[in-house]
């Protein structure tokens, strides 16, 4: 996910609620973790970021090559919540230290890429294995257990793009895409995590028996709970903003001014939904435009209005005054750089 | 905490390095969240933007070079999206630059405004840790409320993610050496999985010595660092500076350019 992707009120609702979900998560292993912990979950962190340089050649695609992502290793290794902090952190340092993905976009990265895919794929992988070590449960468990953490975190990203509404591209288009990809990214992640598994269970069982995970579990129906209060909050949370101003999902399925010719997939003429329509439009926040009046208002951006005897003359004078500005900035740093102070070697 | 290789401008020093880094991490979220403000489609606005983001890398001796190659780097998955949008919004967009003015389609015009948004917000991500110590940073948000688990988790992640990324350069390295052909898929997969549940092994293993390391000086689960963090005068001149710019942006600049 990147910041470019969303809109600031699904950016601010996203970290509140990965913020939260975080907090919640480290008091709880607060109580159950002991100090020697500590350097265990830093150091395992390190370890998902250097499993993530072993690659692979890929089966059925010569030529390409995979590595793995890590999550749900971590979380069946450490336990769901540990597993979540350590995930957590990757994705923290990822955005500062690799600048890869966004300030704005941590929190759905936190909530994709971290929270969902442990938790999930823990108590997916625990359904499957039980507390055994036998081969096939820990195959399927581990292969069903990446592939269903993978697609819910991937099925998050369009959803919270869409609600953002910046992108143009339909919102079933790029779910399916996102879907497909990670069907394949969560099958092989599922392969190579069995196979990590299977060689501990050969060479050094205890750390998957020896209690490294033992500690801190939820019970069943606090699991449940979460889920249901997380998934209830993001569902209202959504729909708040969703209707504020939908762009990309409703942009789908009403119409479509460049093909006259396109009949709605979804559509529902009842006089209810025209009186709830009418009701949004006149008390949403920000009352959504018509896709034919945008169009229209298009006409105004890159540059400014096409009419009047200005036309196209402020943005050309503000490319050039930047341009001019950063030229200045620039001269000044230079000076400044000569005195000897700020000589330091790297 | 400190590698060659990614953080080497943090350890500079000059006057956007010597700032407090809560002042700069305050001043990069709120700088981010106007950026992402700016209309969908709006696109010389951006370069005004641009001028925060370049200031704070060229007085903090950061190469704007090394920049723009980093976020190249970053950029295939914003770019596959935003090269999408104009096969899917074709209507066409006259505008006017200057003497000059063409017709192109709203698409184009967001896909622009998209690649750009991630230039200035990312050059401003850069600004941020290429001029701040990553010990620093992490002090900053523990004082802004972050839990102190996860902040010691990210000083642990980080003080040896570049031991084990050694570690497993070297396993890369052995198999580059032993494997003369392609083995088959079971083969490949299972030799990776073996890898990397080798390298858990050895990662448990130094946690464990760390562990025992820091028992013995006496570690409690509390990090104490000679380090205070106090606001300086310049601090609140910088605080200034950037509420004028950025209200300058928002208030004078970005009406003009509609």
């Amino acid at each position: 996910m990147a910041n470019e992707l969303l809109s600031v009120p699904v950016a601010a609702g996203t970290i509140f609620i990965a913020g939260g979900g975080l907090a919640a998560v480290c008091r709880k292993a607060k109580q159950t973790l002991t100090n020697e912990k500590l350097p265990l979950m830093g150091v395992l962190g390190a370890f998902v970021f250097a499993a993530q340089m072993v690659n692979f050649q890929l089966p059925l695609m010569p030529g390409t090559s995979g590595h793995m992502v890590g999550a749900v290793l971590l979380a069946i290794v450490l336990g769901p919540h540990a597993g979540a902090i350590v995930m957590s952190s990757i994705v923290i340092i990822q955005c500062l230290v690799f600048q890869d993905g966004g300030l704005l976009a941590l929190g759905c990265n936190i909530i994709n890429m971290a929270l969902v895919p442990t938790y999930i794929g823990y108590y997916v992988f625990r359904l499957f294995s039980g507390d055994g070590l036998g081969r096939g449960g820990m195959y399927t468990g581990s292969i069903v257990a990446c592939v269903v953490a993978m697609e819910a975190g991937a099925l998050l990203v369009p959803i919270e793009a869409a609600v953002s509404g910046v992108l143009l591209v339909p919102f079933t288009t790029f779910l399916y895409t996102m879907l497909g990809v990670h069907l394949l990214v969560g099958l092989i992640e599922g392969v190579v995590t069995a196979f990590v598994l299977e060689y501990l269970r050969d060479v050094r069982p205890q750390i998957l028996t020896g209690g490294l995970a033992g500690e801190g579990r939820m019970s069943t129906i606090a699991v449940y709970v979460t889920l249901l209060i997380s998934a209830l909050i993001l569902g209202a949370g959504l729909s708040l903003v969703a209707s504020s101003n939908p762009d990309g999902l409703e942009w789908s399925y009403k119409e479509r001014p460049d093909q006259p010719q396109f009949r709605p997939a979804v559509g529902n003429d009842s006089q209810v939904v025209a009186a709830a329509d009418r009701l949004q439009d006149r008390f949403a926040p920000m009352p959504d435009y018509s896709v034919r009046a945008s169009e229209h208002a298009e006409t105004e951006v890159g540059g400014d209005r096409t009419g009047g005897p200005w036309a196209g003359w402020t943005s050309f004078a503000g490319v050039f005054g930047s341009l001019l500005t950063m030229a200045v900035v620039w001269g000044i740093a230079r000076m400044l750089r000569h005195r000897p102070a700020s000589r330091v070697p790297a | 905490m400190h590698h060659a290789h990614i953080d080497k401008f943090a350890y500079l020093d000059s006057p956007i390095h010597r700032l407090d880094a809560r002042v700069k991490l305050v001043a990069t979220v709120v700088f981010t969240v106007f950026v992402l403000l700016l209309p969908r489609q709006g696109v010389s606005v951006l370069l005004c933007y641009a001028i925060w983001p370049f200031a704070l890398l060229v007085l903090g001796n950061v190469p704007i070079r090394f920049v723009l190659r980093h976020i190249l780097i970053v950029s295939p998955f914003i770019a596959v999206l935003a090269l999408a949008m104009p096969f899917y919004s074709q209507a066409p967009v006259s505008i006017a630059f200057g003497p000059f003015a063409w017709t192109t389609t709203s698409g184009w015009l967001r896909c622009a405004a998209i690649m750009g948004k991630f230039f200035v917000t990312m050059a401003l991500l850069i600004a941020l840790v290429s001029t701040t110590r990553f010990a620093d940073l992490l002090a900053a948000m523990e004082k802004m409320g972050m839990p102190a688990v996860l902040v010691m988790q990210l000083g642990f992640l980080y003080r040896y993610i570049f031991v084990l990324i050694d570690r497993a350069h070297h396993m890369l390295r052995a198999r580059a050496g032993r494997r003369l052909r392609y083995l088959g898929p079971k083969r490949e997969l299972a030799t990776a999985g073996a890898m990397v549940g080798s390298l858990l092994m050895h990662s448990i293993d130094t946690a464990g010595r760390v562990n025992i390391a820091m028992e013995a000086r006496g570690f409690d689960g509390q990090f104490r660092t000679i380090r205070r963090m106090k606001m300086a005068g310049r601090d609140l001149i910088f605080a200034a500076i950037f509420v004028f710019v950025i209200l300058l942006l928002h208030t004078v600049i970005r009406p003009a350019m509609r």
